[in-house]
């Protein structure tokens, strides 16, 4: 099963080191004077950072704060890293080791919500492990924050970020993911997708032809949402209104993605990047994203990073969160995640609209912590065993 | 059981007058405090919230449901051990089965593959778009039925326990009196009646024995039912340990629920070993002629084969696979990961044996009611799951040590009280075997008590103290909650790695770590079965 995930996954990022040189072919000398790149030991470049591919080629050099004009990364930093995206964010990480010979990270990775429990549980008791937690939802930053386990962080990290909606004064959010609506370009044409999440739950169109993965953390974020927007009843109304339609269930949105690519169903619920890891892995893939407006559907959450209060090393966890808004570690979230970069002069790979063109809900993001009753509901639909 | 009333017929044998020192008395239990810290630990927090906040959360949370599914799937995990390993057992010894001493190594050999490496192989074969699955979409097999939930767990549950039931029900059949059986068929009994009247109420016992250790194996084991997301006391303890907006004091109030229906099972345990232990254990009889299977042979070998290629063909056949497909990647395992496993089960196994050697020499040697209490303490780690001494050691480490939290002390601490007893079993059986004259004539021989122990004692059971110490060293490589709750930042574990590309779906990332732990495993059964020889 996921066997084959990885495999794509490892044959992306093989490829993605072969072209980068040609991907940089006019824009050499952002770190250095470009060169390849490829030796372990060599401090990385650009082209280490980016990703590769007819997504990413042709791109102008991200704007931002460079890495060569932030202060270097010194000491051992510990890091809780939510998720990370199939193993890319302790690639960045590791690019960073690489670039700084005396910063010493180490990572802990586990699923965000633990991380935020375990942060929580580890203040109240000051036993705080890790200097800095990087998570991959708003949800549990929020958790986190609330309940005090986190510090201030300063103007200039905070100001890094461009869109307010996505920094407090004790995170800031370093790659944007919007819930989308991938569909199959054969089966709907761009305009056969409605604007509204209640569309899909009664549109005759959509029965026996919809897919999710009700086990999946991104769907429970989704769920949390519309539960704060129109509250538990309407949620379960909605979700009986869309079990009636028969959807194809998958453990994992990757897996919805795929099925969407292969023709099995119509359309899914999920978040916007895996349909783009299937662009990406086969540039003429049947596969589109459709965007729903100011409903759940289209909710946007961020992955972000705070730092823990106790931390053995406060300033280096700081400095650490500020190199992940650099131009470089922008570059790579945008490019080798499909994100939406957090900092101006960084765009989004290829179709993807910038996080401005999207209608999500008004919602505060912190309220995506409230997960338990959301598991409850969907246990109570029947959705979940 | 016949083990205890033959300690106490050695003990009486060997035991003198003498009493032994009082200091050992002190060690041992010093010891035995020490092991049943964390459970105290975990009363003090249970308590600290009050009977009826737990009362309160018992009404308003699932608990209710976890126990009636911990208690379903008990059920089912011992009637399907007891119709698996039974009948495997009475094909291997009463009847003329074809190759039947090879069939005995492969009906026992399961238990060599930890559970949760077993449950991971089935997801990976079995799972909904598993590699089974894509091979049955091409011949245009749609769906197979979902491994998950209930029938999943209780599968590969049966698979990796029924040999429990397996080997003492084996035990019985070898040891009961054949000439019985020969009684009831001159008495005119058909072949049928004879097994349902005489043979059956001899092996029950041993039938009974072994469906109690697989029953206890189901309720305590985590990776299955985590794996084949089935909601078990285990699974929801780590679970609710690690979620956001978990009522307090629900991690500990599951914990407990546990511990009592653990408390139950061993009380059951206790009462049938008791009652029964002269009726299996009736040495030197005779076999009875073999059951002629006929025209059930075909059938009767393809259950036994059946049972092999699931126990032992999908999880190895999984992981040769993963090892094959995953190619150059195999290579890029850390050797770290294993480096630091090697370290942690060192610590554990050399400290365990340590802290065994009082006990078993005061239990070996003292027949006070004290010793008995002192040696039954440090027996805790064999009642309580994992995944209880784990939520307990997090409890202790951040109330009362928070300099312990998330250290390598504090989890080889849990591989010791996890698997002390192992230890403990094999030294005091040894010290047993040593005649107690010995170290007295060295004594009158002028050598000090420690220089008597030296010279004497510890030759003699310096094997059994090397077999304990390998059983806690590999058994402590596979511990899988106790690693995953209490390992420190960063410290990454044979186990622990093997959980992690699990979650992240990078199988043949596995396929190396999970290769060595069947090892282990299986080296463990080697020590167990080279231990019992010993023993005699």
């Amino acid at each position: 099963m996921t066997q084959r995930h990885s495999q794509t996954r490892r044959r992306f990022l093989a490829a993605a080191g072969v072209a980068s040189t040609t991907a940089l072919a006019g824009c050499t000398g952002i770190l250095g004077d470009g060169g390849s790149g490829s030796g372990d030991d060599d401090e990385p470049t650009l082209a280490d950072f980016r990703g590769s591919g007819e997504l990413v080629s042709g791109r102008p050099a991200p704007g931002g704060t460079s890495i060569e004009e932030l202060p270097d990364l010194e000491g051992e930093l510990s890091i809780y890293l939510g998720g990370g995206e199939g193993g890319r964010y302790t690639t960045l990480v590791d690019l960073l080791a690489r670039y700084y010979p005396d910063f010493e990270p180490t990572t802990d990775t586990q699923p965000s919500s633990q991380l935020a429990n375990s942060i929580v549980q580890e203040y109240e008791s000051g036993t705080t492990q890790a200097d800095v937690f990087w998570s991959v939802d708003a949800g549990s930053l929020a958790y986190v924050t609330e309940n005090g386990a986190t510090v201030d962080l300063s103007d200039d990290t905070v100001s890094a970020v461009a869109d307010d909606r996505f920094a407090t004064d004790q995170w800031v959010g370093l790659a944007g993911r919007s819930r989308a609506i991938p569909y199959n370009t054969n089966e709907f044409g761009e305009s056969d997708l409605p604007t509204s999440v209640d569309a899909f739950a009664s549109e005759s169109r959509f029965a026996d032809n919809m897919g999710w993965a009700p086990t999946y953390g991104a769907f429970h974020g989704f769920v949390t949402a519309m539960r704060q927007l129109r509250g538990d009843d309407g949620t379960r109304e909605w979700l009986n209104s869309m079990l009636d339609q028969n959807p194809a269930r998958y453990d994992s949105e990757y897996r919805v993605a795929q099925s969407v690519t292969n023709g099995e169903i119509g359309a899914g619920f999920g978040n916007h990047y895996y349909a783009m890891l299937m662009v990406a892995d086969s540039p003429d893939a049947p596969i589109d994203l459709a965007f729903t407006e100011n409903d759940a559907a289209a909710l946007v959450n961020t992955a972000g990073a705070s730092v823990l209060d106790g931390a053995e090393n406060p300033d280096l966890a700081e400095s650490f969160v500020r190199h992940l808004l650099s131009a470089e570690a922008q570059e790579f979230l945008a490019t080798r995640g499909f994100a939406f970069p957090m900092i101006e002069g960084v765009e989004p790979v290829g179709p993807l609209p910038t996080i401005e063109e999207l209608s999500p809900p008004d919602l505060d993001l912190q309220a995506l912590s409230d997960v338990q009753p959301t598991l409850e509901l969907l246990r109570d639909v029947g959705i979940l065993s | 059981m016949a083990a205890s009333e033959r300690l106490a017929r050695l003990r009486d044998a060997v035991v003198g007058d003498e009493e032994p020192g009082f200091s050992l008395a002190v060690l041992a239990a010093a010891v035995a405090a020490l092991v049943s810290l964390p459970l105290v630990a975990l009363l003090v927090r249970a308590s600290n919230y009050g009977l009826g906040h737990l009362v309160g959360l018992v009404t308003q949370t699932s608990s209710v449901d976890v126990l009636v599914n911990s208690l379903v799937l008990v059920f089912w995990v011992t009637l399907g051990c007891v119709l698996v390993g039974v009948p495997l057992a009475v094909l291997t010894v009463q009847t003329d089965l074809p190759g039947r001493r090879f069939w005995t190594v492969v009906a026992a050999l399961p238990l060599v593959v930890p559970s949760y490496i077993g449950a991971f192989t089935f997801v990976s074969a079995f799972g909904p778009q598993g590699d089974l699955a894509d091979a049955l979409a091409v011949v245009g097999v749609e769906r197979i039925p979902a491994i998950y939930g209930l029938h999943g767990t209780a599968l590969v549950l049966v698979l990796f326990t029924y040999p429990y039931v397996f080997l003492t029900t084996r035990a019985a059949l070898l040891s009961f009196d054949g000439t019985l059986v020969e009684a009831a068929r001159t008495l005119n009994h058909s072949r049928w009646a004879a097994f349902k009247r005489v043979t059956v109420p001899q092996i029950l016992p041993g039938v009974t024995a072994g469906a109690l250790l697989a029953a206890l194996y189901a309720l305590s084991d985590f990776g299955t039912p985590s794996i084949m997301r089935y909601q078990v006391f285990t699974q929801q303890i780590y679970v609710a340990q690690r979620s956001l907006g978990v009522p307090e004091g629900y991690p500990a109030l599951l914990s407990l629920q546990l511990l009592a229906v653990v408390a139950v099972v061993l009380a059951l345990e206790s009462r049938i070993g008791g009652n029964t232990s002269a009726s299996y254990v009736s040495r030197g009889s005779r076999q009875p002629g073999r059951i002629t299977l006929g025209a059930w042979k075909v059938p009767a070998l393809a259950f036994c084969a059946a049972v092999a290629v699931l126990s032992l063909g999908v999880p190895l056949g999984v992981l040769a696979w993963w090892f094959a497909d995953a190619g150059e990647a195999v290579f890029e395992f850390d050797p770290g990961v294993a480096w630091n496993s090697l370290k942690v089960a060192v610590a554990a196994a050399v400290a365990a044996t340590l802290m065994a050697l009082p006990v078993a020499g005061y239990a070996a040697r003292s027949t006070s009611l004290f010793s008995t209490l002192t040696d039954r303490l440090t027996y805790v780690g064999y009642a309580v799951p994992g995944v209880v001494i784990g939520i307990a050691l997090l409890y202790l480490s951040t109330e009362f040590a928070q300099s312990l939290y998330k250290t390598v002390p504090l989890l080889v601490f849990a591989y010791v009280v996890r698997f002390l007893p192992q230890a403990v079993g094999t030294v005091r059986s040894s010290v047993l075997q040593v005649d107690p004259k010995l170290t007295e004539a060295a004594r009158t021989l002028g050598r000090s008590p420690f220089g008597a122990f030296r010279k004497v004692t510890l030759p003699l059971i310096a094997p059994g103290v090397a077999a304990g110490a390998a059983l806690v060293f590999l058994t402590s490589m596979k511990e899988l909650p106790a690693t995953l709750l209490l390992s420190p930042i960063g410290f990454e574990t044979l186990v622990s790695y093997i959980w992690l590309v699990r979650g992240a779906g990078s199988y043949g990332a596995a396929a190396i770590p999970a290769l060595v732990l069947v090892g282990v495993s299986a080296l463990s059964m080697v020590v167990i079965l080279a231990q019992e020889r010993y023993n005699g």
